[in-house]
């Protein structure tokens, strides 16, 4: 294929780990051969196949565990923008591979996994010369999986058949996930509509709806503050307040906030604050603070979900 | 009424430290001058609504090649603009009117460093905790 000079965004369909090395081996080695800084994120089952495969050209590959660096799906773009801000010097061009979706992701994190792969066609330049790899195992994942990421990826690859993919959504369609509203939860714990005078008592209720799901002091703390931003940003910008609704599932405590106002950037809570910049730090601070935030701006309002393992 | 006086039990400063007069108060937080000179202690939440006061406070008592004193160990929670309001203090200061922070609880040294806040050059975490 010709040097990409521009984002090349590409779903890998690949069928059992021999499959992924026979394209993931190369891929990297092509890219080494012409001086191309490459980024392997993917499990470390995978990361361990490829290391004993590459040989010693592995030394020269950047590796990551997706099961780390992408525990909370957002933060794997701000990976690759630090990857990229690093290493693209003077239009120098770069490989990655990034697997976000393994068959052990709940849910709501496939939700958010997904929404990150349409996102990534919004977030990369399209000028920026990264050759993004994203390996799909189609004989583990659902098919459901397998066609929504024929929806969010420009080009698909499968055995020996790169084409343009029919089902792509296109540059503007990228960001509808983020329209979609949310499952309805199981059943809801407490709710409670707060004003500026309120955020102390939705810390209170935050917090103790994590100490009964047993949560250490520190992820109790950590969840506490998120959700003090969060419900910031609904008296502030969503019309001086929210509905709180607190849960639980299988695995986490759910903390909701909904409002009336209008988030306007999709990227927002996936861009490390800037010194000078005064606002933005919240949903940062959440996805760092918590294992996982939804957040969708529909059409009535804003939602989003901070959601702490217990 | 004297200037120096402990607070009342339960609702002490850190080991040290006694306090003055009240030099900020609202319904959520009262700042105090204590002694050392150049110190203030908090006591309370600092949050959007009060922010902007604590930071006017903070550039008030930069001192003049001298450090500025912190001791807040009966934060009971700050969030990222009362964090901010510090970080726009360290921003006026400079090494010798750095600002030194004692009691500082976990969760807001996590937050800092989370933000980005956690190497400012005037803004110095001094390793005596609360813990």
């Amino acid at each position: 294929m010709e040097p990409h000079v521009a984002f090349r965004h590409e779903a890998l369909l690949y069928r059992g780990m021999a499959d992924f090395l026979n394209h993931a081996v190369p891929f990297i080695r092509d890219g080494l051969e012409v001086g191309e800084p490459v980024l392997v994120i993917t499990s470390a089952a995978q990361l361990q196949a490829l290391r004993a495969e590459l040989g010693s050209d592995a030394g020269a590959v950047e590796f990551a565990d997706m099961a780390e660096v992408g525990s909370n799906p957002a933060w794997i773009i701000p990976r690759w923008q630090a990857f990229v801000d690093r290493e693209s010097k003077n239009g120098r061009r770069l490989r990655g591979i990034g697997e976000p979706i393994y068959p052990e992701r709940n849910a709501d994190e496939l939700s958010e996994c997904q929404w990150h792969e349409s996102l990534l066609n919004l977030a990369i330049d399209r000028a920026t010369p990264l050759w993004l790899l994203c390996p799909y195992d189609a004989s583990a994942l659902d098919p459901g999986v397998v066609e929504e990421a024929r929806r969010s990826h420009p080009l698909v690859t499968e055995g020996d058949h790169r084409r343009e993919s029919d089902a792509f959504r296109g540059l503007g369609g990228s960001i509808v996930p983020f329209g979609v509203p949310l499952p309805s939860p199981p059943a809801i714990h407490q709710t409670f509509a707060f004003a500026a005078p309120d955020l102390a008592m939705v810390r209170r209720m935050v917090a103790d709806h994590a100490a009964q799901a047993g949560l250490n002091e520190e992820r109790k703390d950590n969840l506490v503050a998120a959700a003090h931003e969060v419900a910031t940003n609904s008296i502030r910008h969503g019309g001086g307040g929210g509905v709180l609704r607190l849960w639980r599932d299988a695995r986490s405590i759910i903390c909701e906030f909904s409002d009336g106002g209008h988030i306007d950037d999709p990227m927002v809570g996936r861009q490390r604050p800037h010194m000078g910049s005064a606002g933005g730090r919240g949903l940062w601070l959440a996805n760092q603070m918590c294992d996982l935030v939804q957040i969708r701006a529909l059409p009535h309002g804003s939602v989003v979900r901070l959601h702490q393992n217990f | 009424m004297s200037l120096l006086r402990a607070a009342a039990s339960g609702e002490r400063p850190m080991a040290g430290w006694l306090e003055g007069e009240s030099m900020y108060a609202d319904r959520q937080l009262v700042i105090r001058h204590t002694i050392p000179t150049n110190g203030l202690s908090f006591a309370g939440t600092i949050d959007v609504m009060n922010a902007d006061q604590v930071a006017a406070a903070l550039l008030s008592q930069l001192g003049e090649g001298q450090p500025l004193h912190l001791e807040l160990s009966r934060v009971e929670f700050s969030d990222v603009s009362g964090i901010r309001a510090f970080v726009l203090a360290a921003e006026r200061a400079d090494d010798r009117s750095r600002i030194v922070l004692h009691g500082l609880p976990a969760l807001l040294q996590r937050v800092m460093i989370v933000v980005g806040w956690g190497d400012l050059p005037s803004l110095e975490i001094c390793s005596c905790g609360t813990e």
